[in-house]
């Protein structure tokens, strides 16, 4: 594979052995020093340029010759420089957020989220944390997730539940990343929040589809959130103050401006005036981001940051839990040359929950570990070619549960499930080649193995059937255990490798429109368990093994990408069609409490997805906003296979618990004056999959509901409107302190959403009904934003 | 126990969500079907030899559920291990009745009922079940530690895999409670296992248990493919929020063997059963 790599580098480096120069070097942000990823730069009067990476480093090659430089990112001025191209230069820029110019907002200059025509990328959600910060909020806390789900493909699971669903895909199926470590849970409070405090935040990238080569392990998406790296220039102080919660950012230079920090924290106090208010019940969050770097000369910069996260619960002295996510990451970026650029990481993360049954006197844990190490590089070959490759590990570390008694005195037996270890690991090369000044492909290929380690027993069953059909009953059973296999620690209980190939590219048909072209397949090797209606902290992760299939999904995308009215609005139209294999789902009645044998409780099936997706984007004037609009089929089947039957539901599809057939949305900004401005969401969607009786009968003096086919019936359409108001009060010119207010309103015409809807009887009257649980209804916030 | 965990779980989500009402759903209806309630208890100390099975059919969810009684049916028990057969005669109320039952630990049974010339059948062993110890009451443990709940306390045997059914019915209540139980992480421990109705804040319509009241216990011994069954209608009755599972189609041991597609809803079970009341103090 090494040599495939150098002769590849030798050879587009001796066709480019013409006249030819290469400028390289970091864009940063005047105000601050942080780096920008995603600035464009390109030469003025010629198609060649390129964006910067993850780490603001940007590379172009040219023929000598006389050119303007042109640098220009979102919120920025635009610069352009001379520069004449007779040599190798290495040059940083340094541009200017409006906002920080003048106290006035100068909105007509400013570089849009217009669509991007000719980078082959396609069905990728880029949000400016700047955008976020103009969009209604519920309970006065900035989400980007609640954010992202704005934008079609992206929907959540109803108010109350953690995680997110990209294109009719499961919430195990988005890779989220922060600064490169893994984020098992992506919410507070049970989805009330997110974890990702947008004060420690540069950047989000979401790749629906089209993810390139270098990211993998999850079929659905990649959500890759990038941490600030903290001012270089002068010591900052940012912060909010709500009513559910506070938040705290500083950030500074270190090391006589060699590096810079940036430590944030929030926290939430409501559990505090509950307390107050006599209420036993009480729910908190906190979470801290950390991060700082040091540049050791020009071509060496290390990065640290961590992120810890914590949620607690009391209910009276009946029950407690806590859960959070961990995760630290050391990198290191190398500078090779003007051309390679690289960046080695190391990464730990670890998600885990505590439940407290303090009534029956004992401590249900779990938790999941990995340790993480990549290296990626990128090489800017020539102007038509770019080559990204790589290799990463991951040690995996499951602990899928243990109870421990607390006391004496408790009834319960200790019990610990069987610690799970796994490695995968993966190699990557992606190439991106411009074959035309129209046509820019992108192609690339990740190999990926996956091995399920020994140090435990595996449980053997007759006939090698975890789960049996019984067809007497026509119900699915446990299979039966005949013995076990134990593996040592340096044995291999399973081993999987999958290629998978990553095919997109952008044709231009003019300079305002493009279409674009993906193919994708992904490998999915750890699965989250989960039996309920929606996804929970306490879900437990599993890996694959003998019985749990390694998940395989195919995506194709089409798209249509068009600008008008010189670039005040934008438009992209996307259709996508996904599969996937091995998409595990739970035989009725299944138990995930405490099994040691989770092959026992489920089939292995397939999903399939499909839709449509339309972003039109009003980018310019003192309107801006977006109208989003999805429609959408996510379906999933599951045979018999070997434990025989037809399967869950008979075989037949059926709907999944996220399938969205209309999802439509608006957001909107408002920049009255410099001292208001306004934003608003609307939301409607249809309800999610749910399934209703379709009958009652009496047993043991009860009316018992008999249920239809899995997922036949729909909660009523979820609709909302939220609306904000930011102000900010006039203030000396020399005055570093910038305040606003921000008034909220979420759910303005307080609609009863129903979360879910539960069926049963009366106690008095014995009729049956049905009953909505509604989770918000109107809610004001009001927060203080300042900056220092 | 797992019990517990997934009642957590749920509380966790129920006492932060702000509310609850009740409103009008449509829902879809399927085709009747023949619904057996075939429970042969063996009350410890009795004969036993006195039983009913209940025939009905099962009507749309939402609507009136009386009289949907099955008559004209033939229903027998056959005991497999000695070939004694028990006929049970219809009451023309949907009940059919035998006095001249034989109950036989661990001996295996089958049930046959011939309804509209389809004959349905199920096969079922008779599970015994330990004497409740001793009932307590008690404050301290349940979700509210200022309510009263009752203990019933009882000793798993530790050689063999148990199953419990309880059923729990305040003298003047309209519905029985319903509660199931293993061994898995508590096997061969002494057990108490508490019951307490929780104080409904919005409704007023379950008040908690005050001195006076009595309490009906039911003490079932059941078969591990009885609990499994009970295990998801229990959950299923209780009703199913955001965090349960999804609700299933629930079949029971009941087979119609002329017309499979065409099964029965109910269990033919056979249970040993302990029987007590408690008033509280």
């Amino acid at each position: 594979m090494k040599n495939i790599f150098l002769a590849f580098m030798l050879f587009t480096a001796i066709i480019s052995a013409q006249e030819k120069y290469t400028v390289s070097g970091t864009i940063m942000d005047s105000s601050n020093g942080e780096t920008l990823f995603g600035a464009s730069v390109f030469l003025e009067g010629t198609t060649i340029g390129v964006t910067t990476n993850e780490y603001g480093f940007y590379s172009i090659t040219a023929p000598k010759g006389n050119y303007n430089i042109i640098i220009s990112y979102i919120g920025f001025t635009e610069l352009k420089k001379e520069l004449t191209l007779d040599r190798d230069h290495k040059i940083d820029f340094e541009i200017m957020e409006f906002s920080t110019q003048l106290d006035e907002i100068v909105l007509t200059a400013e570089e849009p989220e217009r669509a991007i025509l000719r980078k082959p990328e396609m069905s990728v959600s880029k949000l400016n944390i700047n955008t976020v910060k103009q969009m209604p909020v519920v309970l006065g806390e900035l989400d980007i997730i609640k954010s992202l789900q704005m934008l079609p493909g992206v929907t959540n699971n109803g108010e109350g539940s953690s995680g997110f669903h990209v294109r009719g895909g499961a919430a195990d199926q988005n890779l989220v990343l922060l600064d490169e470590a893994i984020i098992y849970n992506t919410s507070h409070l049970l989805g009330f929040f997110s974890v990702f405090n947008a004060d420690a935040i540069k950047d989000i990238k979401l790749y629906k589809g089209g993810i390139p080569a270098r990211f993998g392990g999850r079929t659905s998406s990649v959500l890759d959130v990038r941490q600030k790296d903290g001012n270089s220039k002068n010591f900052a102080m940012t912060g909010g103050l709500g009513i559910i919660s506070s938040r705290l950012a500083l950030e500074g230079p270190m090391f006589k401006e060699k590096g810079s920090f940036l430590i944030a924290g929030r926290g939430s106090y409501a559990h505090l005036l509950l307390k107050a208010a006599g209420e036993d019940n009480s729910a908190n969050f906190y979470d801290l981001n950390l991060k700082t770097n040091y540049n050791l000369n020009g071509s060496n910069q290390l990065f640290l940051s961590g992120y810890f996260g914590r949620d607690a619960f009391e209910l009276g002295e009946s029950f407690n839990s806590s859960y959070g996510n961990l995760s630290g990451n050391l990198r290191w970026n190398h500078i090779f040359n003007d051309r390679l650029f690289s960046n080695l990481s190391l990464i730990y993360s670890k998600y885990d929950y505590d439940l407290g049954i303090v009534i029956e006197e004992f401590d249900w844990i779990s938790s999941i570990n990995n340790y993480n190490i990549k290296y990626d590089l990128k090489y800017y070959t020539s102007e038509k070619f770019k080559l990204d490759f790589g290799a990463s590990g991951i040690y995996y570390d499951f602990d899928p549960g243990q109870i421990r008694p607390t006391s004496e005195t408790s009834e319960i037996n200790p019990l610990s499930l069987d610690r799970k270890k796994a490695f995968e690991s993966a190699l990557y090369i992606n190439a991106e080649q411009k074959l035309t000044d129209r046509l820019t492909v992108q192609y690339g290929l990740r190999y990926s193995t996956f091995s399920r380690m020994g140090g435990q027993a595996m449980t053997d069953y007759v006939d090698d059937k975890p789960v049996v059909y019984n067809p007497l009953l026509g119900i699915y059973e446990r299979g039966t255990a005949v013995g076990e296999t134990p593996y040592g620690k340096s044995e291999t209980i399973k081993t999987f490798g999958n290629f998978e190939p990553r095919v997109s590219l952008a044709y231009q048909l003019n300079d305002l429109s493009s279409i674009k072209a993906g193919y994708s397949r992904a490998a999915q090797y750890i699965h989250l368990l989960s039996n309920t209606t929606s996804v929970t902290p306490l879900d437990v992760w599993t890996p694959s093994g003998e019985f749990v299939k390694p998940q395989l999904s195919d995506q194709f995308a089409l798209g249509y990408f068009r600008n008008f009215y010189d670039k005040m609005y934008s438009l992209e139209v996307e259709a996508y069609y996904k599969t996937t294999d091995n998409r595990i789902d739970y035989i009725d009645g299944s138990d995930l409490i405490g099994t040691n044998n989770i092959e026992t409780e489920i089939l292995n099936g397939e999903s399939r997805a499909y839709g449509l997706e339309f972003l039109a984007r009003k980018n310019e004037g003192k309107f801006t906003g977006w109208f989003s609009y999805t429609l959408a089929k996510s379906e999933q089947r599951t045979p018999g296979g070997n434990a025989g039957g037809l399967g869950i539901n008979d075989g037949k599809w059926y709907n999944t618990a996220y399938d969205r057939t209309h999802d439509f949305s608006l957001t909107g900004a408002y920049e009255l004056n410099g001292k208001w401005s306004f934003g608003t969401n609307l939301v409607f969607q249809t309800g999610r999959p749910v399934t209703y009786p379709n009958g009652q009968y009496t047993y043991e003096d009860l009316s018992i509901a008999s249920y239809s086919d899995r997922n036949s019936d729909r909660l009523p359409a979820y609709h909302r409107l939220d609306i904000s108001a930011t102000y900010k009060p006039n203030r000396k010119p020399n005055n570093r302190w910038k305040g606003e207010w921000v008034l909220g309103l979420y759910n303005v015409y307080n609609h009863k959403n129903a979360a879910s809807i539960s069926f049963g009887q009366n106690v008095d009257t014995g009729a049956n009904e049905a009953t909505r649980t509604a989770i918000f209804g109107i809610v004001p916030s009001v927060t203080y934003n300042f900056k220092f | 126990m797992k019990t517990y965990i997934t009642l957590a779980i749920i509380s966790i989500l129920i006492s932060f969500s702000s509310c609850t009402d009740v409103i009008d759903v449509e829902v879809q209806t399927a085709p009747s079907r023949l619904t057996i309630e075939a429970s042969l208890d063996w009350e410890k100390g009795t004969l036993g030899n006195e039983q009913t099975i209940k025939l009905s059919t099962s009507t749309p969810y939402f609507g009136d559920h009386s009289n949907s009684g099955v008559t004209g049916a033939s229903v027998i028990v056959t005991n497999n291990d000695n070939g004694a057969t028990y006929v049970f005669d219809d009451q023309n109320n949907g009940e059919y009745t035998t006095t001249s039952f034989v109950p036989v630990l661990n001996g295996t049974y089958t049930l046959e009922v011939i309804y509209n010339s389809e004959t349905y059948t199920a096969t079922e062993k008779l599970t015994s079940v330990v004497d409740i110890s001793d009932l307590t009451q008690s404050r301290k443990k349940g979700f509210n530690d200022e309510d009263l709940e009752v203990n019933v306390i009882f000793t798993d045997p530790e050689e063999e895999e148990n199953y419990y059914l309880f059923k729990f019915k305040e003298r003047g209540d309209l519905l029985p409670y319903l509660e199931d139980a293993d061994d898995e992480f508590v096997n061969g421990n002494e057990i108490s296992w508490y019951f307490e109705k929780e104080e409904d804040d919005s409704t007023d319509k379950i008040e908690a248990f005050v001195p006076g009241d009595i309490i009906d216990i039911e003490f079932y011994g059941i078969s591990e493919q009885y609990s499994n069954f009970i295990r998801i209608l229990i959950e299923q009755s209780g009703g199913t929020g955001l965090f349960s599972s999804t609700p299933v189609p629930l079949k029971g041991n009941c087979i119609n063997v002329d017309n499979p597609e065409n099964f029965a809803y109910g269990y033919f079970r056979l249970t040993e059963m302990v029987k007590k009341s408690y008033t509280f103090q």
